[in-house]
């Protein structure tokens, strides 16, 4: 991991230029790392410039909402944190190699790809409403701008949700991405469609909470809000989807390319589902294609799951060695931190693929 | 002088006051939800975490702009450079920049929500228990720049309802808990600019004296993550929409108080209880009209809030009054009637539970007077202490429920016994029940038809407002809002229309065969206070106190009486 973030800072700098041709829609997910650029906020709309893997047009929005730039670039991070966290016990466990972050691994439609396209749309959707809901943006629901009831201002009508911010300006900002791409109209209508079904996952599974406060605090006035869940709950909800995602075709329809599930007899999917083009390589070796095979990578031997030693090293084997580890246990909690915590000991047994 | 103003309206007339009325009705409707905006908007503020390592609470700590404080952002950053719980600060400004707060806002109420997430080694213990030390501070000048003012500085115990819906497992590890959000504060003002709230969660008990640890405290809270408030407030654009509605059905509704009570002076008399009811009903809701709100525009009011409910709860209490008097006056053959001492028990139970009702919302929203962070629900003895307050009017609503039903069906049997007698009646006693009958009919219609408009207006906003709509905004009508002021000005319209229809009425009763007009009036009398039947003369008319409390001879025998006498 710490090899790969280093590569990155090398090689996005050289990447900055050529990588507005390739086919991956995911390039812009390299300013997740722009401190290592040396770029620790975006104050100027120079600053907008040096960021990583952005196209022209997204270089325009980030010069015209500066404010939400950092927010995007949390939402980045967020979304390749939580790609590894859901990935990690699969061949493909969502490591980031080179300037496109995740290699050429994504440059076909596969399912991977429509993971990633639509947890980084997400992401940035999560991070700009965060940031809006903890003051640190000022535009967000009141901004007049941007959909909502607001055109009355904040003291007649209050403002719209933030999601409806983070959601919007995600659109505009990962969605610009393919509208500049080379790639074929087929790809793109596949990242199109799974950067939205990202963001729906997020409004989907908006909490609506309620509170009364009526006479004597009767319900006869209620009001009502809808809370983000965590990230982490998308990123699950996301791998379900990624689980069940329809591989499809585009066919034109009337006047439009549309794209319809290969297999006919399949349910079509609606507009929160993952869709793809091609079915995934297996990811046991390293290839030309940007797989880094599962050589030397941790397997669990009792398991007969994906992370299991049998399919995780492709039945070639794996070795198993003794290591000491040191961690921290018996802590004391205080909510938020840990007062105090022993070290222990521990030896463990540890298996990795041939 | 006969009846009231609806039994000699003219066809006509009744339907131009009905569509008037009716007119009144559908403007209060589209006032509120074509131009007032939804009745109030909540905004959520995740918290800053702030850094406080020499734990003072004299600071103010405020999350963004040139005197933001130090800050982490995650509590794994905070447990990497060692800072520990008790140093943390969650600190939300309110508004969100660049707004500020305004008057028109009247309240301002607080949810508390946690963002806890499950790990193996910092667990959720069981019923866990939040403390926390708030300090809410505002500040008037723009942009909040200059120094914050101390309002409250409390220290207060909640309960946290959580629910975790995975497997506790190292896989789960990170999924969050499902909390249920807490009620924080309730502000009856939005007096000021700016508004800042610090929370600590603090870790140790001190004694005051001794600087001694009593207890550790927020142990079983699990691993917090992030701590949001909700603030919801009413919206500028529907209290201004708000008031002037109230401002514009005041002076209607006095003006038609008073004509009601001249029409009664004028008569030769006393005022019977009806007429006394209908004019306390008239009075009730001219108070809750009353706009004293536009006051808090200029002077902090926190008080309104209490003030708000008691005129309502009285307006409520008023016109549960006033349907058991109404229905209990139109039966025809009860000896005893025109005294609230009749009415005791359904009038008794209406004025308990409103009572309880009362009491309740005088200490809730009293102690919020001196302290907002303060709910009945939040202790156990409390919480017990207000179930008994709610169950003991909803029992006192459910007996007032069965006695008004039960006289509604007095009323109903009587009036279909009456019906088959009325061929048989003379011309005068038959147009008197037929008076009665036909008041009563349009009488009980009317309040039908707003008290389920009511039923079906909150039921529809409900679903409205707890059903899940995206893109809400985009639709211009809202319904929440047309359902207050829509109701509110139908209450005023059912006042309206009785002080009008019910009022004594001018006119003659259509000539009798006889041509005796005195008798029309006698007739009319005794519906109102009950004449014995022996003495059906001009004398007794005017002497109704002496008369009322004679023992009941029936209806059939003041008939007959009265064919004797003709």
């Amino acid at each position: 991991m710490q090899t790969t973030l280093m590569h990155v800072i090398l090689t996005s700098l050289f990447f900055l230029h050529t990588c507005v041709i390739c086919g991956s829609a995911s390039k812009w997910l390299a300013i997740f790392n722009m401190q290592a650029l040396g770029i620790s906020t975006i104050k100027s709309p120079d600053n907008c410039e040096e960021l990583p893997g952005l196209v022209n047009k997204q270089i325009q929005i980030c010069k015209r909402n500066l404010e939400v730039m950092d927010s995007v670039s949390l939402g980045a991070n967020l979304a390749i944190m939580e790609c590894q966290t859901q990935f990690q016990n699969r061949r493909w466990n969502c490591s980031t190699v080179d300037g496109s972050v995740f290699g050429q691994v994504l440059d076909n439609g596969t399912r991977e790809a429509a993971f990633v396209n639509a947890i980084s749309a997400a992401g940035v959707a999560h991070a700009v409403t965060r940031g809006c809901s903890s003051g640190e943006l000022e535009k967000c629901g009141c901004d007049r701008t941007v959909g909502g009831n607001s055109a009355d201002g904040f003291v007649w009508a209050g403002c719209s949700d933030n999601v409806a911010y983070g959601v919007q300006f995600s659109q505009t900002f990962v969605d610009a991405m393919e509208r500049k791409t080379r790639a074929t109209l087929e790809r793109r209508l596949m990242n199109l469609h799974n950067n939205e079904a990202g963001r729906r996952t997020i409004e989907d599974n908006m909490r609506m909470e309620c509170k009364c406060h009526g006479v004597s605090g009767s319900c006869e006035m209620k009001t009502c809000w809808k809370s983000m869940p965590t990230f982490g709950d998308i990123g699950q909800v996301l791998k379900e989807k990624f689980d069940g995602a329809t591989e499809v075709q585009s066919l034109k329809i009337g006047s439009r390319q549309q794209l319809v599930p290969r297999n006919a007899d399949f349910k079509p999917h609606t507009s929160s589902d993952l869709v793809y083009l091609v079915p995934s390589p297996d990811f046991c070796e390293e290839d030309l294609k940007g797989s880094l095979g599962t050589h030397g990578r941790r397997c669990n031997k009792t398991s007969k799951a994906i992370d299991g030693c049998e399919l995780m090293c492709c039945g070639r084997g794996f070795n198993t060695h003794i290591e000491e580890v040191i961690e921290r246990c018996s802590c004391k909690f205080h909510w938020c931190c840990y007062v105090k915590c022993r070290n222990c000991h521990r030896t463990v047994e540890v298996h990795t693929c041939k | 002088m006969a009846g009231v103003v609806i039994e000699n309206l003219s066809t006509k007339k009744l339907m131009g006051i009905v569509v008037l009325l009716l007119l009144i009705q559908i403007a209060c409707f589209l006032v509120g939800g074509l131009i007032a905006p939804s009745p109030t908007s909540a905004h959520t503020h995740l918290a800053t975490k702030c850094i406080d390592p020499a734990i003072s609470l004299q600071k103010a700590f405020v999350p963004h702009g040139p005197n933001a404080c130090s800050k982490v952002s995650t509590f794994a950053e905070a447990t990497e450079k060692n800072i520990e719980a008790d140093w943390i600060v969650f600190s939300i400004m309110m508004p969100h920049r660049p707004n500020r707060m305004d008057r028109s806002f009247q309240y301002m109420l607080g949810v508390l929500s946690l963002d806890i997430v499950y790990k193996e080694d910092n667990e959720m213990g069981d019923e866990p228990e939040l403390t926390i030390l708030v300090e809410m501070m505002y500040n008037n000048d723009d942009n909040a720049q200059g120094e914050w003012k101390k309002m409250y500085s409390i220290n207060e115990t909640r309960k946290l309802n959580c629910e975790f819906f995975h497997q506790k497992s190292p896989e789960a590890e990170g999924y969050s808990y499902d909390c249920e959000p807490i009620p924080l504060f309730e502000l009856g003002t939005v007096h000021h600019k700016y508004y800042l709230l610090n929370i600590r969660l603090p870790v140790w008990e001190v004694d005051p004296d001794t600087q001694e640890v009593v207890r550790e405290l927020n142990t079983n809270l699990g691993a917090v993550q992030e701590l949001s408030v909700v603030e919801i407030h009413q919206n500028g654009g529907f209290t201004l929409v708000w008031l002037t509605l109230k401002t514009a059905l005041f002076p209607l509704v006095i003006l038609a108080m008073i004509w009601f009570w001249k029409r009664i002076v004028q008569l030769a008399r006393p005022p019977v209880l009806l007429e006394r009811t209908i004019l306390a009903l008239a009075i009730t809701i001219s108070i809750l009209n009353l706009p004293l709100e536009w006051l808090t525009f200029f002077h902090d009011m926190p008080y309104m809030l209490l003030l708000s409910d008691i005129r309502q709860g009285a307006c409520y209490a008023m016109l549960f009054s006033f349907w058991i008097i109404f229905v209990g006056e139109h039966m025809m053959d009860q000896q005893e009637r025109n005294r609230l001492r009749v009415y005791w028990r359904q009038v008794g139970s209406m004025t308990l539970g409103c009572m309880c009702l009362f009491v309740f919302d005088v200490v809730e929203r009293g102690v919020q007077l001196t302290n907002p962070f303060y709910s009945l629900w939040n202790t156990e003895t409390g919480r017990r202490l207000a179930m008994i307050f709610v169950v003991l009017a909803g029992i006192c609503a459910f007996l007032y429920t069965i006695f008004l039903i039960f006289m509604v069906y007095g009323v109903f049997k009587n009036i279909s016994m009456k019906r088959a007698a009325l061929p048989h009646m003379v011309a005068a006693r038959r147009l008197h029940y037929e008076g009665l009958i036909y008041r009563f009919r349009f009488f009980m219609i009317f309040t039908l038809i707003c008290a389920v408009m009511t039923a079906i207006f909150f039921i529809f906003s409900q679903i409205n407002e707890g059903n899940w709509k995206w893109g809400e905004d985009k639709h211009n009508i809202q319904y929440s809002s047309a359902f207050f002021t829509g109701v509110y000005g139908m209450w005023n319209v059912y006042v309206l229309a009785v002080l009008m229809l019910y009022a004594p009425s001018h006119k003659n009763k259509p000539t009798l065969q006889n041509g005796d007009t005195s008798e029309g009036s006698q007739v009319e009398f005794e519906m109102s206070t009950n004449v014995s039947s022996t003495a059906p003369s001009t004398s007794a008319a005017l002497n109704p106190s002496g008369a009322a409390s004679q023992a009941g001879t029936s209806e059939v025998y003041q008939l007959l009486g009265k064919v004797a006498n003709d």
